[in-house]
């Protein structure tokens, strides 16, 4: 059944002569690796929480259903960057990812306006799975790419949508490729990879018909004013620009300066606090007087208090510096020189040298995140441990003061900061 | 028995069963996601918005500014080389520049400074400024590399309409405009 030729559902309403299955294609051969790699980080972050430990998941617990765990296996605490790298990956491809996706959504929207809507039962199944395809990248690049940002308007827990909207989206594009491949390769076939990519504007022609496929290609093309390569390189130098901009928070150095609209790309100074914060000390209500001189680290195991002490009793033990990074999951990451205790010597005060885990608790009133379960690897790595300066001087309020958790390779939100008490287990 | 399937459904059997275990997949993780937010109702706003925000407003909105300046810049009855290369000068910039607003939204234009500044420490006044510099830089440059190469596409534009009266002149019907 034909709808009536008005709008964009004529046929002679779509003019580009770009548009077409060869467009199409190579813009899915830029956007498959970036998404391959976004999905593979992405789901190395859930594995990154040890969401099976102690309070780790952020929510549902560790049951099924609440994301797919590597039961048995624990993140690794070496080598050191690994989080920063996996989770950098995850949104560098994914801001870099934004542009391609747009220009493949303009390349192939004639296709939403298909006149007759449906040809059967198999082509209206089809259509309905781009619903999912569609809706669900768009759910899950705009939530992703406002979270970073710490924007939150959406009014939902973010990290399960943005999980499982993942999912829906992967679910989907599976299907895509399965369906779609086959109109690809005649694409590439019929033009070349490549190929277009040579047509000056006097040879850039609208790609002809294909048999047995409803494509974007225009029936009534109108002159060209571009050609492919240009649009291509446009798309590819946007996404470029972007990439490089969300690296240089990631990797620090001279790379930082390109990072002018990234979200924690700035400096804050010259001093040896001076990186940036994840939540400052402001923002976690914490009262002064339970990180003033007061304050005392409480060694626990699961049923009793081991041993209490002072900063200052903290700061005469043998203290460990190292260089480590901590890694935001916002896909940022700085890298300091910490010093402090290491937690297997805290172990041993504790009189729980082989303890299989450690619960840190922070002296923060409320939030998910005020306490990390630390796996058996991470506890016993000659780095881990509770930092009490970096780079030379105490750590500031907005860093932790009086200690935090700093562990290689751990996600950034579970190296605790004003930790107040260690719970081996 | 296959072919009246397929005459019937309109693909193999595999193309049904591809489909159905792809919503059963679907159907899984959207029925996760919303169990395990406080607000299901706010996922699904935010779904179906999001393709609506795509397909009829953000879509719509920068196409048409494209046929506007295409409009303006190149009208049919004047194609030349100068004409599509000033439309292209100012495409390219404001694909880079629209793409960094729109990505960079919250940082650059967005409301709520207030949770931002709680959270870092820092504000974020500064985002809009570079965002309109960089933009700034961006069509600037691209102006001037246009001036310069304009001596260049006025030769060839020139070349090109010689060569186009010379093709068609004098090819023997009574229409064609006498060779020169």
């Amino acid at each position: 059944m034909r709808l009536p030729d008005i709008g964009p559902f004529r046929p002679g309403f779509w003019r580009s002569p770009l548009r077409g299955p060869w467009l199409a294609s190579i813009l899915s051969a830029a956007l498959l690796p970036l998404v391959a790699v976004c999905a593979l980080t992405g789901f190395a972050s859930h594995f990154a929480y040890d969401t099976d430990l102690g309070r780790n998941a952020v929510w549902g617990g560790s049951a099924p259903g609440n994301g797919f765990d590597l039961y048995g296996l624990d993140w690794p605490a070496e080598p050191a960057w690994l989080y920063a790298v996996t989770q950098g990956l995850h949104v560098i491809t994914g801001v870099a990812a934004i542009p391609v996706l747009l220009a493949k959504l303009w390349t192939v929207i004639p296709k939403l306006f298909e006149n007759p809507p449906v040809l059967s039962p198999a082509h209206a199944l089809e259509r309905l799975s781009l619903v999912l395809l569609v809706g669900g990248s768009l759910f899950v690049f705009s939530t992703g790419v406002v979270n970073i940002q710490l924007w939150y308007p959406f009014g939902f827990s973010f990290v399960p949508a943005h999980y499982y909207g993942a999912v829906v989206m992967l679910a989907a594009l599976v299907l895509h490729i399965g369906l779609k491949l086959p109109v690809m390769r005649a694409s590439f076939r019929r033009s070349g990879v490549a190929r277009p990519l040579r047509d000056d504007l006097d040879h850039t022609e609208a790609e002809p018909e294909m048999p047995r496929v409803v494509t974007s290609a225009p029936r009534s093309p109108a002159a060209p004013t571009l050609t492919r390569r240009a649009l291509l390189a446009g798309v590819g130098a946007t996404s470029a620009g972007l990439a490089v901009m969300t690296t240089g928070q990631v990797a620090g150095g001279p790379l930082a300066e390109l990072a002018v609209l990234a979200p924690r790309g700035r400096g804050r100074g010259d001093g040896p606090n001076d990186f940036p914060v994840n939540k400052t000390f402001s923002a976690v209500n914490i009262p002064r007087e339970k990180v003033g001189p007061d304050w005392r680290l409480l060694l626990h195991t699961t049923d009793e208090r081991r041993a209490e002490l002072t900063r200052d009793e903290l700061l005469a033990m043998e203290q460990v510096t190292a260089e480590l990074p901590i890694a935001c999951v916002e896909g940022w990451s700085t890298t300091q020189t910490w010093t402090g205790v290491a937690l297997h010597d805290l172990a041993r005060i504790a009189g729980t040298a082989d303890a299989r885990q450690v619960e840190a608790r922070s002296v923060q009133p409320r939030g998910v995140l005020r306490k990390a379960t630390l796996n058996r690897g991470q506890l016993t790595h000659p780095e881990a441990m509770l930092a009490l300066k970096v780079n030379g001087a105490d750590l500031s309020l907005d860093h932790g003061y009086p200690a935090r958790i700093i562990v290689p390779a751990l996600p950034g939100v579970h190296c605790t900061k004003w930790v107040g008490k260690l719970v081996f287990s | 028995m296959a072919s009246r399937f397929r005459d019937r459904y309109g693909a193999g059997p595999v193309h049904l069963l591809a489909i159905v275990a792809t919503f059963v997949v679907a159907a899984y993780a959207l029925e996760r996601a919303l169990e395990l937010t406080s607000s299901p109702d706010r996922i699904l706003i935010w779904l179906g918005g999001s393709i609506v925000a795509h397909d009829l407003l953000l879509f719509p909105t920068y196409a048409l500014f494209g046929v506007v300046a295409a409009g303006i810049l190149v009208p049919a009855d004047r194609r030349d080389r100068v004409r599509i290369a000033a439309l292209n000068h100012l495409r390219a910039p404001a694909l880079v520049s629209g793409l960094m607003l729109l990505v960079w939204y919250p940082l650059v234009a967005g409301p709520a400074d207030r949770g931002f500044i709680r959270l870092t420490g820092l504000s974020k006044d500064v985002y809009l400024e570079r965002w309109a510099l960089l933009s700034l830089a961006l069509f600037a440059c691209s102006g001037v590399i246009f001036a310069l190469r304009l001596p260049r596409l006025r030769r060839a534009a020139s070349r090109r309409s010689d060569g186009s009266a010379r093709a068609s002149c004098g090819s023997g019907s009574a229409s064609s405009p006498p060779c020169p």
